[in-house]
C-alpha cells in the first residue's frame, strides 16, 4: 500500500453566523493514498461540515486545503469534480422518472451537433464505466424501479463517470439492509483495489472496523484522534467518540412514578421503498411524573419516535395508548385534545411560522379558548401573550414577527406555549439542540419542574449528557429498535450507554418477551413502588 | 413606534410600489410619444380623463366593482396558499345562473328575488372552486390545474346555453332576455352605471378583512396559508383550509358575476365577463392580498381601463395602442407584486 498523502486539510475553521456555531475547529484531516479513510462522530461533530468544505459546498472561514501537496482552492462542487473528487450524498440526488444511464450523465451531457442529448453515447458512456468496474446493472433501467442499494451504486457511478480519484460518501449505509451493507462494502474494498481513495462518514463502529485502514474521530468540531483502524477496538473509538465530560448535573429528586400515562405496544413504522423498519417494535411506557429519555444516534429511529407519538405520523403496526384508551389512529388535532403537549425538534418549521407575530404563534393549540361569538378577544390574546413573554422572559414586543426573535428566546415561546396547555404528557424532543448554555439549562429547569408536577415527560435527544442529566428511565434506539432500557437511579456511564447507542451491545437480542420498557437492563421499571423511591 | 417592523415592511412596500408606478408612467408617456400624433392630448385623456366628467368618473368606479370581489377571493386564496385559476368560469357562471332565476321568477316575487338570485350566484362559484378543494383534499390533484380547467370548461357550457336555449332572437347580440326592471340596482351617481352596488363591494372588503384577522378561520386559514406543517402540528384540521378557502374564493366570484348582472349588464352577454377573473388575480397581487387594499387596488384597475378608453374617445389611439399603454403599466405593477408574492411564498416553503 502507497503511504502517500493524498489529501491534506490544515488548519480548517468553519463557524455558522446565523446560530453562532463552530462546526470546525482548526481541523487537520489527512488521508493517505489509496485508503478506505472513516471519519466518525456524534451528531454536530463536525464531519458533515468538513466534507462539504472538501467538497466545495461550504467555504472555511480559514485554512488549506492540499491535494497531493499542492494547495488547490475549492469554490464548488464543479471545481472538486476537476480533481477528481466525488461526493455521494447520505439522501441520494437521482430523478426516479430517468432511466440509470441518464442520471449518470446529467449535467454533463454528451451531445449531437451541440444542442441534441446524445443518448446511444451516455448509454455506452455509462455501460463502459460500468463494465470498467465490475458491476452488473442495465443502465436503460429507470431508476424508480431500483431498490435502495441500487440506488447508491448509482451515485457511485455517477461520480465514476466524473473520473473521481477520492469519492466521498456521507453515512451510505444509513439506508441499506445488511446484505446492502455488506455489496457495497465490496465495491468500496474492490475501488481501494485499483487504486481510489475513499473517505466514510459513519456513525457505526462495526463499519469502521469492517471497511477502513484508518480512521478519523471528530468531536465537537474537532478532531480528538487518528488512528489505525487495526490499533483499535469499538470500545476505545466509541469512548472517544462521546468523551468524558458531564456538563449538565441537576439535584433530581426521588422519581414520584404514577399511573402509565403513555405506552407504545409493539410499534413498527415503515415507508415504501425503505426496506428496514424506520421503528421496529418498540415498546415503551412514559409514567407520570416521570421523564423516559430516548437517546441514539441521528437516522436510528428517534425522528420517527417524534412523529408517531406526536401524531404527525401513522404506525404500519402496533398500537399507542393514552390512560390505557387507544390513541393509535388518533389525528393531531385529537391528540392535543387529549392533552398531548409537544416541543418539536424542527423548531423554525414544525413548531412555529416564522412569518407570523409571537402573539399567532403563542395561541396556535388554544386559539379557541379566546373566541367570543366567532371573533377573537383581541384583549384576552394580547394579556395571555403578555403573560407567557414575562413568566418564560422572553424578550420582545409580542407582535412582530417570531422569525425576527433569536433561536433561543423562539424556543421559550414554544416552551411557554406548550407548557400553558392543561396536558399530562408531553414530548421534548431535541429540546436544546444549537442553544446557548444559558437558555439550554432554563429549558432543563423547566422540564424539571414540569416532572415535578406530575406530568409524564417523554424526552427525545441525541445529546447524551441532556438525557443522563434528566432522565429517570434511559431507553436507546438503534436501528429503530429499542436495544436497551435503563433505570437510570444510580448513576449510568456515558461509556455503557454509548456502546448501546453505536450498536455495540443490544440487550433485545435473544431477550424473550419484553417486560416493560422492552429488555431491562438494570433494576425492572416496572409501575408501581419503585427501589429508587426510598433514597 | 409600537410595530416597528410591520411599519418598516409597509413602508418599504409603499415606496417600492411608488417607484414602480412612476417608471411605468414614464414608459407610457415615452410609448405614446412614439405612438400618437397628438401625444399631449393623449397624455392628457389617459391620466386625466376618467376623472373629467361624472359620466365617467362613475363608469371607472363601476367597473371596479366586480374586481373588488374578485379581487377579495383571490386574496382569500393566497392568504391560505391555495390556488384559484378558475376565476373566469366562476364569475361567468354565476351570472348566468342569477340571470336565470331572475328570468324565471314571477313579476311578483318582489324584494325576495334578488337575494335569491344573488345567493344562487355565490353557490354556483362557490361549488365550482369547492369542487378543486374537495378534490385536492380527496386525492391531492392539484387545485391550480383543476380550478382552471373546471373554468374553462365551464365557459363552453355558459357560452352554449346563452347563445343557444336562452338566447333571445328579438336582441341582435348574443344575449339572454333582460331581467326585469325591479331587479336592476339602484343607480346613485347618475349619469353613469354606478350603482348601490359600490356599497356592497366596500362592505365586503371590510367583512373580508374581519374575517380573516378577527375570527378563528381566518385565523386557521391564513396559519395554514404560512405553514400548514405548523398548523398540522398545532392541531389545525390542515385538510378543511384546502377546501374552506376555495368555497370562499369561489364564492366571491360567483358573486361578483350575480352583481354584474343586476347592477350593470341587466342580461348575460356572451363572453361579458372575459377578464374579471383574471383582472383578480392582478388586483389582488397589486394589493399583496390584504383584503383592505384590494378596495383602491381595484379603482387603480379600473382607472387604466377608463384612462384607455377616454384616450380613445378623445384623441387618435386605437384600441391597440391604448391596450399596450394600458398593458405596460400593468404588467410593470403585477411584476413587482408577483415578484414580492413569490419571494415571500419561497422563504415560508423552504
Amino acid at each position: 500500500m502507497s503511504s502517500g498523502l493524498y489529501l491534506q486539510m490544515r488548519g480548517i475553521t468553519k463557524t455558522y453566523p446565523e446560530n453562532d456555531v463552530l462546526a470546525n475547529d482548526e481541523v487537520d484531516f489527512e488521508v493517505r493514498e489509496n485508503e478506505i479513510h472513516a471519519v466518525v462522530g456524534e451528531n454536530g461533530a463536525g464531519k458533515t461540515t468538513l466534507m462539504k468544505i472538501l467538497y466545495g459546498l461550504e467555504q472555511p472561514d480559514s485554512g488549506r486545503i492540499l491535494l497531493k501537496g499542492e494547495e488547490v482552492r475549492i469554490h464548488s462542487p464543479l471545481d472538486a469534480n476537476r480533481l477528481g473528487i466525488g461526493m455521494v450524498h447520505q439522501h441520494f440526488r437521482l430523478i426516479p422518472e430517468f432511466t440509470i444511464a441518464e442520471n449518470v450523465v446529467l449535467g454533463i451531457e454528451p451531445r449531437r451537433r451541440g444542442i441534441f442529448f446524445d443518448r446511444e453515447r451516455a448509454v455506452c458512456g455509462v455501460e463502459e464505466v460500468i463494465r470498467r468496474y465490475g458491476f452488473s446493472i442495465d443502465p436503460r433501467l429507470p431508476v424508480s424501479r431500483l431498490t435502495v442499494g441500487q440506488m447508491q451504486l448509482v451515485e457511485i457511478i455517477k461520480i465514476l463517470y466524473r473520473e473521481a480519484e477520492l469519492l466521498i460518501l456521507d453515512e451510505p449505509t444509513s439506508v441499506l439492509t445488511e446484505q446492502q451493507i455488506h455489496k457495497l462494502f465490496g465495491t468500496l474494498e474492490n475501488l481501494r483495489s485499483i487504486g481510489k481513495t475513499v473517505v466514510i462518514i459513519t456513525h457505526k463502529l462495526g463499519e469502521v472496523k469492517a471497511i477502513s485502514q484508518r480512521v478519523t474521530v471528530m468531536r465537537k468540531g474537532e478532531v480528538v484522534a487518528v488512528r489505525d483502524t487495526a490499533e483499535v477496538d469499538e470500545r476505545e473509538l466509541s469512548r472517544l467518540m462521546v468523551g468524558k465530560s458531564v456538563t449538565f448535573q441537576f439535584e433530581r429528586e426521588a422519581v414520584n412514578k404514577g399511573r402509565v400515562v403513555l405506552e407504545l405496544r409493539d410499534v413498527v413504522l415503515r415507508q415504501k421503498g425503505q426496506d428496514r423498519p424506520l421503528l421496529d417494535h418498540v415498546n415503551l411506557k412514559v409514567h407520570a411524573g416521570e421523564i423516559v429519555g430516548v437517546a441514539g444516534v441521528s437516522g436510528n429511529g428517534l425522528a420517527e419516535l417524534e412523529d408517531v407519538v406526536g401524531g404527525l405520523r401513522r404506525v404500519s403496526q402496533g398500537r399507542l395508548l393514552h390512560d390505557g384508551r387507544n390513541i393509535t389512529d388518533l389525528s393531531a388535532v385529537q391528540l392535543r385534545e387529549r392533552g398531548l403537549a409537544y416541543v418539536p425538534a424542527d423548531r423554525l418549521q414544525r413548531g412555529s411560522s416564522l412569518q407570523s407575530s409571537v402573539m399567532e404563534n403563542m395561541i396556535i393549540s388554544s386559539h379557541h379558548d379566546f373566541l367570543q361569538g366567532g371573533f377573537f378577544r383581541r384583549r384576552a390574546v394580547e394579556e395571555f401573550a403578555e403573560t407567557l413573554s414575562s413568566s418564560f422572559s422572553i424578550d420582545g414586543d409580542p407582535r412582530v414577527p417570531i422569525g425576527t426573535l433569536s433561536g433561543g428566546n423562539i424556543q421559550k415561546v414554544i416552551l411557554a406555549r406548550e407548557l400553558a396547555s392543561q396536558s399530562d404528557f408531553i414530548i421534548f424532543s431535541e429540546p436544546t439542540w444549537g442553544l446557548d448554555i444559558a437558555s439550554a439549562e432554563f429549558i432543563y429547569a423547566k422540564i424539571l419542574e414540569i416532572r415535578r408536577r406530575g406530568i409524564a415527560v417523554l424526552l427525545i435527544s441525541s445529546n447524551l449528557d441532556e438525557i443522563l442529566a434528566l432522565s429517570d428511565t434511559l431507553v436507546v434506539l438503534y436501528r429503530g429498535k429499542v436495544v436497551a432500557s435503563l433505570s437510570n437511579e444510580r448513576k449510568l456511564s456515558k461509556e455503557l450507554v454509548g456502546e448501546y447507542m453505536m450498536g455495540l451491545r443490544d440487550d433485545s437480542r435473544g431477550a424473550a418477551a419484553p417486560s416493560d420498557n422492552g429488555p431491562t437492563e438494570t433494576g425492572p421499571s416496572e409501575s408501581g413502588p419503585s427501589p429508587g423511591e426510598a433514597s | 413606534m409600537k410595530r416597528p417592523h410591520r411599519a418598516d415592511a409597509l413602508l418599504t412596500g409603499a415606496l417600492g410600489l411608488l417607484i414602480t408606478l412612476g417608471i411605468s408612467f414614464l414608459i407610457a408617456v415615452i410609448l405614446i410619444f412614439l405612438l400618437s400624433k397628438q401625444p399631449l392630448t393623449t397624455i392628457y385623456y389617459f391620466f386625466v380623463g376618467p376623472f373629467t366628467n361624472r359620466y365617467y368618473f362613475g363608469n371607472m368606479l363601476n367597473t371596479a366593482i366586480p374586481l373588488v370581489f374578485t379581487g377579495l377571493g383571490i386574496a382569500v386564496a393566497f392568504k391560505s396558499s391555495v390556488f384559484n385559476l378558475g376565476g373566469e368560469g366562476q364569475v361567468y357562471s354565476g351570472a348566468l345562473v342569477a340571470t336565470v332565476i331572475l328570468l324565471a321568477l314571477p313579476q311578483s316575487s318582489g324584494y325576495l328575488g334578488g337575494p335569491a338570485a344573488l345567493a344562487a350566484a355565490l353557490a354556483t362559484g362557490a361549488v365550482l372552486a369547492g369542487m378543486s378543494g374537495f378534490f385536492k383534499m380527496k386525492w391531492g390533484t392539484d387545485e391550480l390545474i383543476s380550478s382552471f380547467l373546471i373554468s374553462s370548461a365551464v365557459i363552453f357550457i355558459v357560452n352554449y346555453f346563452i347563445t343557444g336555449p336562452l338566447d333571445d332572437p328579438s336582441n341582435s347580440m348574443l344575449a339572454t332576455r333582460a331581467v326585469d326592471k325591479q331587479y336592476h340596482f339602484l343607480g346613485i351617481f347618475p349619469p353613469s352605471k354606478l350603482d348601490i352596488s359600490a356599497i356592497f363591494a366596500m362592505l365586503a372588503g371590510v367583512l373580508v378583512f374581519f374575517l380573516m384577522y378577527y375570527t378563528h378561520w381566518g385565523y386557521e386559514m391564513r396559519m395554514c396559508g404560512l405553514n400548514r406543517e405548523f398548523s398540522r402540528y398545532g392541531g389545525i384540521n390542515v385538510s378543511t383550509y384546502v377546501v374552506l378557502p376555495m368555497i370562499i374564493s369561489g364564492a366571491l366570484h360567483g358573486l361578483a358575476g350575480g352583481i354584474a348582472i343586476m347592477g350593470t349588464y341587466h342580461m348575460a352577454v356572451k363572453e361579458f365577463s372575459y377578464g374579471m377573473g383574471w383582472n383578480g388575480i392582478a388586483v389582488a397581487l397589486i394589493a399583496k392580498n390584504n383584503p383592505l387594499g384590494v378596495l383602491p387596488a381595484a379603482v387603480f384597475f379600473a382607472y387604466l381601463d377608463a384612462g384607455a378608453k377616454a384616450a380613445m374617445l378623445h384623441s387618435d389611439v386605437t384600441f391597440e395602442i391604448a391596450a399596450i399603454v394600458q398593458s405596460v403599466i400593468f404588467y410593470l405593477i403585477t411584476a413587482q407584486a408577483i415578484y414580492s408574492f413569490l419571494r415571500r411564498r419561497k422563504r415560508s416553503r423552504p
